[in-house]
C-alpha cells in the first residue's frame, strides 16, 4: 500500500512536468536484449519459448523496450513519455529481490540535448520531494568527455577503439591499460612464422571466404596489425595519462576549472565550459552534487552525460535514481537513422 | 532402501575404462547380471551398494539431486553445470587420469588472430560491418560465455553443439569453436588452431560426492578407499 501511494505521487509529479504516460509490454523478444547487451546477459533474464519456437524473455529493464516501442511504431520527432511497472531480472546476489518495482521517464528524439538533459534531472530532483531523506549525493559524469580525451591520445586507432568499447567494463579495461603499458600484444616470433604463410596466402583467392572471413580481410588485418607502429614507452605515458584522468571527482562548480588544468598538463587541445555541465551548484534538493570522470562505467548503453541519486535515509545510503543520454541504444535496436533519448529510472525499492 | 550408496560410473569411453581400473586396483569386483551392457550392477559381497553406469554429464546433474552419492566424471563437466548444482557437490579427489583442456579454437587460416584481443576486435567488426554476430560452437556453453566475456569479447553468439564441433567453421554453422582436447590432434586434422591465450579450464578425471547424502551410513570409509 505504502508502495502504491509513493508510486502515485511520484507519477504524478511526473505527470505535472509534461510527460505523457505509456503502457509497455511486459513480454519482449529475447534477441533484443542479447543483441545489445551480448550474449552475457542472458544469465540474468527470464526466457522461454513460445509455440512458435521464438525465445521470449520478461522485460529485464524497462528502457529498452520504451526504445522498441518507439522503434517499432514508426514514431517521428519529439516525445517526452513516462511509465511506470516491474522488471524481472536475476542477479547473483541472492538478496536481491527478482522484481524490481521502477517509475521511467524519457525525452526521445529531441534536438535540445543540453536542454532535456536539464530536464531529466530537473524531473528526478522534483520526484525526489516524494521521498524522506536527510542528505544525499547526485553523482554526474559524461562518457563523451572519456572518448574526447581518446581520441586526441596518440595511440594506434584499434587501440583507441579497444579503449571506447570497453570503459563501461573496468576490470577488463584496466587489463587492457596493462597491456597498453608493456605492449604485449604482438609477439615477434610468432609473426616471423606468419608471414611466411602470409606471403602463400597472398597467392590465393582474394575472395574466398574462411568460416566466414575472405583471404582478403585476413590478410589486410594481418598487414595493419604488423606495421602497428607503437613504442613501449608511449603506451606507458598513454596509461598514465588515462589513469590520471579518471581519478578526477570534484564538485561540480569545479569540473570545468578540474578537467581543462588537466588538459593542459597533459598538452591534449581540448577545452571544457562550465555551461556544458546541467549542472553548475554544488548543493540541490540537500544533495551534493559530485562530477567524477569514472562514473558511467558498468552502465554499457550510456553515450554521454549519466547521473545517479544516493540518498541518506534511516542512516543508510541507497541508490534511489539513475539516468543518462543513450543515443545509440535506438540505431543499436534497429532504427536505421540516429535517435536521441535521455532518461531516468527511478527505484521504488531503495 | 536409505542405506543403499548410489556409484555412477560413466558408462563408455577411455572414461569408464580407467574408473573401473580403479575398483580392481582396491579388490572391489563389479558384479553385472546382464552382462557389460547392463547399466545397473553391484559389488561382491557388498549388497549396500549400487553401481549406476551414466553418462558423464548426467553423473554431475545426479549427484546435484542426490540421487547419486558418489561419481566419477570429468572437472570440466563439473564446472559446466549449473552453480546451484555445483554447490551441492564435493570434489574429492582429481585423478591422474582423464586430463584435458577446454581451449577456443579458431580456423588456421585467420592469420591475424592469435590472441583473444585479436577476437575481441573480429568480434567488433562482424557487428559493425557484417551486422551479424560471431558464432561460437561449443558443448560448453556456460564456461565459453563467462571465458569470453571476461576477456572482452562479449559480441558473439552461442551454437549448441553436442559432437564433431570441430566441423563447425567450415560447414558454416559456427565461425569458432570450443571443445575439450587432450593433444590437439583432431584440432589440428580438421584445419583448426588453438589460440595463444585461448585455454579456458584444465580438466581431469574426479571423484565427486553429493554434500547431502554423506552422512550416509559407509560413504565415509568408501571415498576414502576410492580416492586413496
Amino acid at each position: 500500500m505504502k508502495l502504491k501511494n509513493l508510486s502515485e505521487k511520484i507519477l504524478r509529479s511526473v505527470k505535472s512536468k509534461g510527460f505523457k504516460y505509456i503502457e509497455l509490454p511486459s513480454v519482449i523478444e529475447t534477441n533484443h536484449i542479447v543483441q545489445r547487451s551480448g550474449e552475457n546477459f542472458r544469465k540474468f533474464i527470464f526466457s522461454f519459448i513460445d509455440q512458435n519456437g521464438n525465445e521470449l524473455c520478461l522485460r529485464p529493464d524497462l528502457t529498452i523496450v520504451s526504445c522498441l516501442r518507439y522503434l517499432e511504431n514508426n514514431f517521428k520527432g519529439k516525445e517526452k513519455i513516462f511509465y511506470s511497472g516491474q522488471a524481472y531480472r536475476k542477479s547473483n546476489n541472492k538478496k536481491d529481490s527478482i522484481i524490481r518495482d521502477q517509475i521511467g521517464f524519457e525525452i526521445i528524439g529531441s534536438k535540445n540535448e543540453k536542454i532535456d538533459d536539464k530536464e531529466i534531472i530537473n524531473t528526478s530532483l522534483n520526484s525526489l520531494k516524494n521521498i524522506k531523506y536527510s542528505s544525499g549525493k547526485l553523482t554526474l559524469g559524461n562518457v563523451e568527455i572519456f572518448n574526447l580525451l581518446i581520441s586526441k591520445l596518440d595511440i594506434p586507432k584499434r587501440w583507441k577503439l579497444r579503449l571506447y568499447r570497453h570503459f563501461w567494463r573496468e576490470d577488463y579495461f584496466n587489463d587492457l591499460l596493462k597491456r597498453l603499458e608493456t605492449n604485449s600484444d604482438v609477439d615477434p616470433t610468432i609473426v616471423e612464422i606468419d608471414k611466411k604463410r602470409y606471403l602463400k596466402m597472398l597467392k590465393d583467392d582474394k575472395s574466398s571466404i574462411i568460416a566466414g572471413r575472405s583471404i582478403e580481410e585476413i590478410l589486410t588485418r594481418f598487414d595493419n596489425k604488423i606495421k602497428d607502429p607503437r613504442r613501449t614507452s608511449k603506451g606507458k605515458n598513454v596509461s598514465k595519462i588515462i589513469k590520471e584522468f579518471l581519478k578526477i571527482k570534484c564538485p561540480i562548480n569545479k569540473a570545468a576549472q578540474e578537467l581543462n588544468k588537466f588538459f593542459k598538463k597533459y598538452q591534449i587541445n581540448l577545452a571544457v565550459d562550465q555551461k556544458y555541465f546541467p549542472i553548475s551548484n554544488n548543493r540541490v534538493s540537500k544533495l551534493n552534487v559530485i562530477f567524477s570522470t569514472a562514473f558511467g562505467r558498468q552502465l554499457e548503453y550510456y553515450t554521454g552525460m549519466v547521473f545517479k541519486i544516493d540518498i541518506k535515509s534511516n542512516n543508510k545510503i541507497k541508490n534511489v535514481i539513475n539516468g543518462g543520454r543513450y543515443d545509440q541504444l535506438i540505431s543499436d535496436l534497429g532504427s536505421t537513422t540516429q535517435i536521441s533519448a535521455v532518461g531516468a529510472a527511478l527505484n521504488l525499492n531503495y | 532402501m536409505d542405506n543403499i550408496i548410489n556409484i555412477g560410473i560413466p558408462s563408455k569411453g577411455r572414461l569408464r575404462k580407467d574408473v573401473l581400473k580403479i575398483f580392481k586396483k582396491k579388490k572391489l569386483t563389479l558384479i553385472s547380471e546382464r552382462g557389460e551392457r547392463d547399466l545397473i550392477g553391484s559389488i561382491k559381497n557388498k549388497k549396500n551398494i549400487k553401481i549406476l553406469y551414466l553418462h558423464a554429464r548426467e553423473i554431475i546433474e545426479r549427484l546435484g539431486d542426490n540421487s547419486l552419492d558418489v561419481g566419477f566424471s570429468g572437472f570440466d563437466l563439473y564446472k559446466e553445470s549449473e552453480i546451484n548444482n555445483q554447490k551441492k557437490i564435493n570434489v574429492v579427489k582429481k585423478y591422474n587420469f582423464g586430463k584435458a583442456n577446454l581451449v577456443v579454437a579458431i580456423p588456421d587460416p585467420w592469420i591475424d588472430v592469435q590472441t583473444i584481443a585479436d577476437l575481441e576486435e573480429i568480434a567488433f567488426e562482424f557487428r559493425d560491418k557484417k551486422k551479424k554476430r560471431l558464432r561460437v560452437a561449443t558443448k560448453y556453453p556456460n564456461l565459453t560465455r563467462e571465458f569470453l566475456f571476461s576477456k572482452g569479447v562479449t559480441q558473439f553468439r552461442l551454437v549448441d553443439s553436442l559432437g564433431a564441433t570441430e566441423a563447425y567453421p567450415f560447414t558454416g554453422s559456427a565461425e569458432l569453436i570450443t571443445d575439450i582436447t587432450s593433444s590437439g590432434e583432431t584440432l589440428k586434422a580438421n584445419n583448426l588452431r588453438v589460440l595463444k591465450d585461448g585455454e579456458i579450464l584444465k580438466s581431469q578425471a574426479c571423484i565427486f560426492s553429493s554434500k547431502k547424502n554423506i552422512k550416509k551410513k559407509g560413504i565415509k570409509n568408501l571415498i576414502n578407499l576410492l580416492s586413496k
